[in-house]
């Protein structure tokens, strides 16, 4: 398997270069090749100074504070001890003259994602380099962050720093990028200056043809479906405290937030997966919800909450839904409507596999999502809940998931969609509630759907 | 290179250089492998009699390593089966000495009591590991000293047997003794040690295997075991799930410990195992945890346990050698992971 294949790419000083693509098309083994932590087979990397890059999975110390991460193997001495003021005051000056708000002290683990974010960014400012690579850097930012976090971007960039952003966000590309090489399978088929473009030609080139379309939304009822009253939960960072919102049947709401404002919170405590205070209820029953044919849950962490990775797409198909009437015959398993089932979710949902039997973990990251969708809009249950549903996946999987999503919605299933995609939620939902630490800040519809004030809430500002 | 290494990743590789590396050993300790595994194989497997006996350490080691397999397959690092063993024994042993009615009647109680006394063993490790999160590594090996201890209290005093000079119960009445092997054709084995509880061993195997592919309950079970959070999400109670696999797991040592009481001793005595419950783990491992191969993996162990006193009386190799050769095969068996990941890029 070659992940970048023959690749010439040049940064210059102070250009913003973005470096687009699908996911495995070899965005982010360029960029390590490129830092240096990945050898390449063939081909040579030249840099005039240092090189720093943000990792897109954080590679920061959890139980250490924000300063003692940052200064982590430089730290300013005083002596033989560690000049702690002097660290603090140097992060402090740092997070200053980048626009980033951070309390040094804080622990690493505690932090949102978000914060994290934050940090490993400032880490790598600290070293001050000459480029600097950012691997999906927005990825868990609100839009005012984006806009932050670019701010400084730009700003290192007018100083001289040559910066590669990898990122699949287009309106990121055209907002702050100066070039753009899209990458697909190992290789860049297409370069474009970025005031040239349009996000609609770079996504074209990212998927190499026509961009699959998403399925239409039908007028539905306003059945009330899922209702929720009072709900608080949660531990520390992830709290939801007194949310009240309802979900009708047909009807997908979005919750739009950065994440760690409580979305995790609300989806176990929906899930029956933690405590909570208030009311749940489905139909008006709060048993109706623990009954497993009338729910389905996309979780947050495919591999440690919803799939047996050693379990083939068969027994997978299942997990969940085991004591169905379906599925379970007294005391057996009924292997063969299990096999049924794996193959209708195959078939419907594209899961590209040699056979039911094989198992999960052979599975790309994509069909593996797939395959959880899918498992949870089987025999379209009342009420569906789904956490980051096209999480990792390509743009063409994604279109299916979406449409699949709103077929079930035009049936008359009640979605709950959690997704720190802003753009996902702003085309799948009929009512968009905004989260900010854990309270619903915001509500909107229809035509009151308004993209830059659901970015300000998104960020606490009003 | 490759090649030599994807041969070593196959079990048989793996046997083959268990073996190399034990004659080397039996070199190391001035024997002749010809002459030390020539001993080894006659004691175990030449005749009826040392199949008899290959097959009654079979079947002393396949209870207990069911059990442990049981449980593994739900997470769960159950190290107790000697106790549960010991006190599925006790069980037997203790009511079997005054319990007095027809064959059909009594040897299945005193299964049954195996399995109960086995089950509340294995049962307390499983509710202070579901209710207090206790790990159930170091409970399940700290009631094996407490069942040693209390069984070795209780045979010594109140159970112990007024006519017997040794620490034991009193014997079963011989209506509580498990048939011997029915005769295959020419061939009786009613004067060996060998009965019908190798039979018993291998339906529950068969009973495990559907269990744990066929079951709701077996599904669940291995859920819990693969992948502990996804079952939680998925809607199992998993401390319920602990208590009853570990219970089930003490079960069928317990069963084991009755299966010996009934079919070998006749009678209860702390000297019941010499550390099945141990070995068992390594019959479970080499096994696969898959019951059926469990099976052959016993009978391989067995031949290992019954030829090493052979090979101590004839070749004069001591029997601790026979615990070098399992451990250098478990040592093998895993290091066949590593070989594996060497020879194709992929573990096993």
């Amino acid at each position: 398997m070659i992940a970048v294949d023959g690749v010439d790419l040049d940064l210059l000083p102070g250009e913003i270069h973005a470096l687009v693509g699908e996911n495995g098309a070899g965005k982010s083994t360029l960029a390590n090749i490129a830092f240096g932590a990945v050898k390449p087979d063939d081909g040579t990397i030249e840099t005039n100074g240092t090189v720093g890059l943000v990792h897109q999975h954080f590679e920061l110390v959890g139980r250490l504070r924000v300063w003692q991460n940052i200064m982590l193997g430089r730290e300013p001495r005083k002596g033989m001890l560690v000049d702690v003021d002097g660290a603090r005051s140097r992060v402090a000056e740092l997070a200053e003259r980048n626009g980033l708000a951070i309390d040094p002290d804080a622990l690493v683990e505690e932090l949102p994602i978000g914060v994290q974010q934050r940090v490993e960014l400032m880490r790598e400012l600290e070293r001050e380099p000459s480029v600097l690579l950012l691997d999906e850097p927005t990825a868990a930012l609100a839009p005012a962050e984006i806009a932050t976090l670019f701010a400084t971007v730009v700003q290192l960039a007018k100083r001289g720093t040559a910066i590669l952003v990898v990122t699949h966000k287009l309106q990121e590309v055209i907002d702050y990028t100066t070039r753009v090489s899209v990458m697909r399978h190992g290789k860049i088929v297409a370069r474009y200056l970025t005031t040239q473009t349009s996000t609609d030609e770079i996504a074209r080139a990212m998927v190499g043809g026509e961009l699959p379309v998403v399925a239409e939304r039908e007028t539905t009822g306003t059945q009330p479906c899922l209702s929720v009253r009072d709900l608080t939960a949660g531990v520390d960072t992830t709290t939801v405290s007194d949310l009240s919102f309802e979900v009708s049947a047909g009807e997908i709401v979005g919750i739009a937030g950065v994440e760690g404002n409580g979305q995790t919170a609300l989806a176990d405590a929906i899930a029956g997966m933690i405590p909570y205070t208030g009311t749940i209820e489905l139909d008006g029953s709060t048993d109706a919800l623990r009954h497993r044919e009338n729910i389905g849950i996309v979780p947050q962490d495919r591999h440690h909450e919803g799939l047996v990775l050693n379990w083939s797409i068969v027994e997978n198909a299942i997990l969940g839904r085991q004591n169905l009437p379906g599925i379970r015959k007294g005391m057996l398993t009924d292997w063969n409507a299990a096999r049924a089932d794996a193959e209708a979710i195959i078939e419907r949902f594209d899961v590209r596999a040699a056979s039911p039997d094989v198992a999960v973990r052979t599975l790309s990251g994509g069909n593996q999502q797939k395959l959880l969708v899918g498992r949870a809009l089987l025999g379209d249950p009342r009420f569906v809940l789904a956490y980051q549903p096209t999480r990792g996946i390509d743009v063409g999987a994604a279109a299916l998931v979406q449409s699949r999503l709103i077929e079930s919605r035009n049936r008359g299933c009640a979605i709950l969609l959690i997704s720190f995609e802003l753009d996902e939620i702003l085309a799948l939902a009929d009512r968009i509630l905004v989260m900010f630490r854990g309270k619903v800040t915001g509500s909107f519809s229809g035509a009151e759907i308004d993209r830059g004030k659901i970015g300000r809430l998104m960020a606490g500002l009003t | 290179m490759r090649v030599v290494l994807r041969v070593l990743a196959g079990p048989a590789g793996a046997l083959v250089l268990a073996f190399v590396l034990a004659a080397v050993a039996m070199l190391i300790a001035g024997v002749s492998p010809l002459d030390g595994f020539g001993a080894l194989f006659a004691g175990s497997l030449g005749g009826r009699r040392p199949i008899a006996e290959t097959l009654v350490q079979t079947t002393a080691l396949l209870f207990p390593a069911l059990g442990v397999s049981l449980a593994f397959r739900a997470g769960l690092f159950n190290i107790g089966a000697e106790g549960q063993l010991l006190i599925g024994g006790l069980f037997a042993g203790a009511v079997g000495a005054h319990f007095a009615g027809p064959g059909w009647l009594v040897i299945p109680v005193l299964l049954l009591l195996g399995m109960v006394g086995g089950g509340i063993w294995g049962g307390i490790a499983g509710w202070l590991r579901a209710r207090f999160n206790a790990s159930e590594i170091i409970s399940t090996l700290m009631l094996n000293f407490i069942a040693l201890s209390l069984a070795g209290y209780l045979v010594a005093g109140p159970l112990k047997s007024p006519l017997a000079s040794g620490a034991e119960t009193a014997p079963l009445l011989p209506n509580g003794y498990l048939p011997a092997f029915p005769t295959l054709g020419s061939i009786s084995f009613g004067d060996t040690r060998l009965t019908i509880s190798i039979l018993i061993a291998i339906a529950t195997a068969v009973v495990l295997s559907f269990v744990f592919t066929r079951t709701v309950f077996g599904y669940e079970l291995r859920a819990a075991g693969e992948a502990p959070e996804a079952a939680r999400r998925s809607g199992i109670n998993m401390p319920r799930m602990t208590l009853i696999a570990l219970a089930l797991s003490g079960a069928v040592a317990g069963l084991g410990g009755a299966a010996i009481v009934t079919g070998v001793l006749h009678r209860f005595n702390t000297a019941l195992s010499p550390g099945y419950g141990y070995t068992a783990i390594a019959v479970a491992l080499v096994g696969d945890l898959n019951p059926l191969w469990v099976c052959v993996a016993a009978f391989g162990f067995g031949i290992l346990e019954a030829g090493g006193l052979a090979m101590q009386a004839n070749a004069g190799v001591p029997k601790d050698a026979i615990h070098v050769i399992e451990g250098l095969i478990v040592l093998v068996l895993a290091a066949r992971r590593y070989f594996a990941t060497r020879a194709t890029g992929a573990p096993v």
